[in-house]
């Protein structure tokens, strides 16, 4: 197996796996105006702030545009305003600039209406698309590639097949250069002595105590219940979040953990240099896709016991473990460990695979079919100022 | 015989591959796929769940891959489900209605031994 994949050289130097044209609604009310654009093409994406229109409180959703935007798999940004928020498009458009990216603004209310204002929004994305079939298509090692990792729809399989094969996978990838990240820090409680122990510098092994008491104190709020375990998960066979961590941290691998990623009011982290990382990336399915754009992945390896989960921007590979939910969506069929046919090895082979073939532009299982929703999620600033969390990392 | 696999040597409780009636026997495997011993089912346990490997009492720790997982709530018998109805997290527990709900759906028998 040849281990290089055939990705688009951009201009700035990076290299993306999909040519997709962003089109960020800095607010809701453009929203509609931006859909209606992004019907003409077929590799336009539509990220919209659903917040509010004001910039002061939701910094961490505006510096996400940003980084979303500065993807490697996305090949040209239009950033569309309604023209009456806090939020101006040149915030967003000014940055992605100065990083090489091709992109425009469109503020809708000096169009002349509505339905001028979708015609020049698709006469500007025409010209982006123009520039972005320009882009050459370079052979490249795997070790250039940014694959994130997260778990979904869990269920006892995940913690016997499909999350140990991925953690294989993971292993591998990072042994060949490559930089894998992971998240979900709320579902590793009780793992911290296991994480702390992979951390590079006892500094790395005190952020990452850090971001995951962080967590614990967002979601263990006396008083208020919150659900951490889907019935689903539980009906599925797991009892505790413990557990249910226990069987996550497997899909993790087992390697050098080089520094931790934070996405906050101060900006998103990337890796700087290839290995395993541990994120801020969220639990939640659609926002954990819109972290993992941010940090700059261009897959995502997904471990699940059911189906679904997709997203627009970086392709999603999914591996499943349960006979009885397996179906046409799942990338990568781990089966064969829960009735003992084929080893967590074998099936790592696979995904590793699957992850140079869906790097030089073969389709998931379900891409373009079903996206999920590009959430973009934000940690409430009133709340972490109320529970006195602060950041990990000195800013 | 119903095929079980137990993550850990010290592990409290194996997970079914198999749904589980009462009276069946369970081969239980490890990661391997070496069967190590077969044990009986006191009660239906379905696919993915974790059968009892030894007797636990009220406060035990519940142990799965090796490190605590839980609490035991209640008395546990060698061959029962190991659920939601016998033991909770130390760190978040599930709502009291989201508990009831798994208990309903999965038509779990709250028998006390």
């Amino acid at each position: 197996m040849s281990m290089t994949f055939t990705g688009y050289q951009r201009p700035n130097g990076a290299v993306g796996i999909r040519n997709r044209l962003l089109l960020i609604a800095v607010d809701e009310c453009c929203e509609g105006i931006v859909r209606t654009i992004a019907r003409s093409f077929e590799e336009a994406v539509v990220l919209t702030n659903w917040y509010t229109c004001m910039l002061g409180g939701n910094e961490e959703t505006f510096h996400q545009m940003i980084a979303v935007g500065q993807n490697p798999n996305v090949a040209g940004v239009l950033v569309v305003a309604m023209g009456c928020g806090s939020i101006l498009p040149s915030q967003i458009a000014d940055p992605l600039r100065t990083a090489g990216q091709a992109v425009d603004t469109l503020t809708c209310q000096q169009a002349g209406g509505t339905r001028a204002a979708v015609e020049l929004g698709i006469q500007k994305l025409q010209a982006l698309k123009a520039l972005a079939d320009k882009h050459p298509k370079v052979e490249v090692p795997v070790s250039g590639l940014v694959v994130g990792v997260k778990c979904g729809g869990s269920d006892t399989s995940s913690g016997i097949a499909s999350n140990p094969s991925v953690g294989a996978a993971v292993d591998r990838l990072v042994d060949l250069g490559a930089t894998c990240i992971g998240g979900e820090l709320f579902e590793l409680q009780g793992c911290e002595v296991l994480l702390t122990r992979r951390a590079a510098t006892p500094e790395v092994a005190a952020k990452i105590e850090k971001l995951i008491a962080n967590e614990q104190s967002r979601w263990g709020v006396k008083g208020t219940d919150v659900e951490t375990m889907s019935v689903g998960n539980c009906v599925g066979g797991l009892t505790t979040i413990e557990e249910k961590s226990m069987g996550a941290l497997h899909k993790m691998g087992s390697r050098r953990i080089e520094d931790i990623l934070e996405i906050n009011k101060y900006g998103v982290d990337r890796p700087d240099h290839p290995g395993f990382y541990l994120s801020e990336a969220s639990m939640l399915c659609g926002a954990a896709g819109v972290n993992y754009a941010a940090m700059g992945a261009h897959l995502i390896l997904w471990t699940s016991g059911a189906a679904g989960f997709n997203n627009a921007i970086v392709p999603v590979i999914r591996v499943s473990g349960n006979k009885d939910l397996i179906n046409p969506d799942i990338d990568v069929d781990a089966t064969g460990i829960m009735d003992g046919t084929c080893g967590v090895g074998d099936v790592a082979e696979r995904i590793l695979l699957k992850v140079l073939e869906t790097a030089s532009g073969a389709p998931t299982a379900i891409e373009g079919i079903g996206d999920s929703t590009m959430t973009l999620y934000q940690k409430d600033q009133r709340v972490e100022t109320l529970l006195g969390l602060t950041c990990a990392k000195m800013r | 015989m119903k095929r079980a696999i137990r993550m850990d040597e010290n592990d409290h409780v194996a997970t079914v591959l198999n749904d589980v009636q009462p009276g069946d026997e369970i081969g239980i495997h490890d990661t391997e796929n070496l069967l190590l011993y077969t044990m009986t089912a006191l009660e239906r346990i379905p696919y993915g769940n974790k059968v009892a490997l030894c007797a636990l009492e009220a406060g035990d720790l519940l142990i799965k891959y090796g490190v605590p997982v839980g609490l035991c709530t209640r008395r546990i018998a060698c061959g029962q489900l190991v659920h939601v109805h016998n033991v909770k997290s130390r760190t978040v527990d599930i709502p009291p209605a989201i508990r009831r709900e798994i208990i309903r759906q999965m038509e779990i028998q709250e028998v006390e031994v």
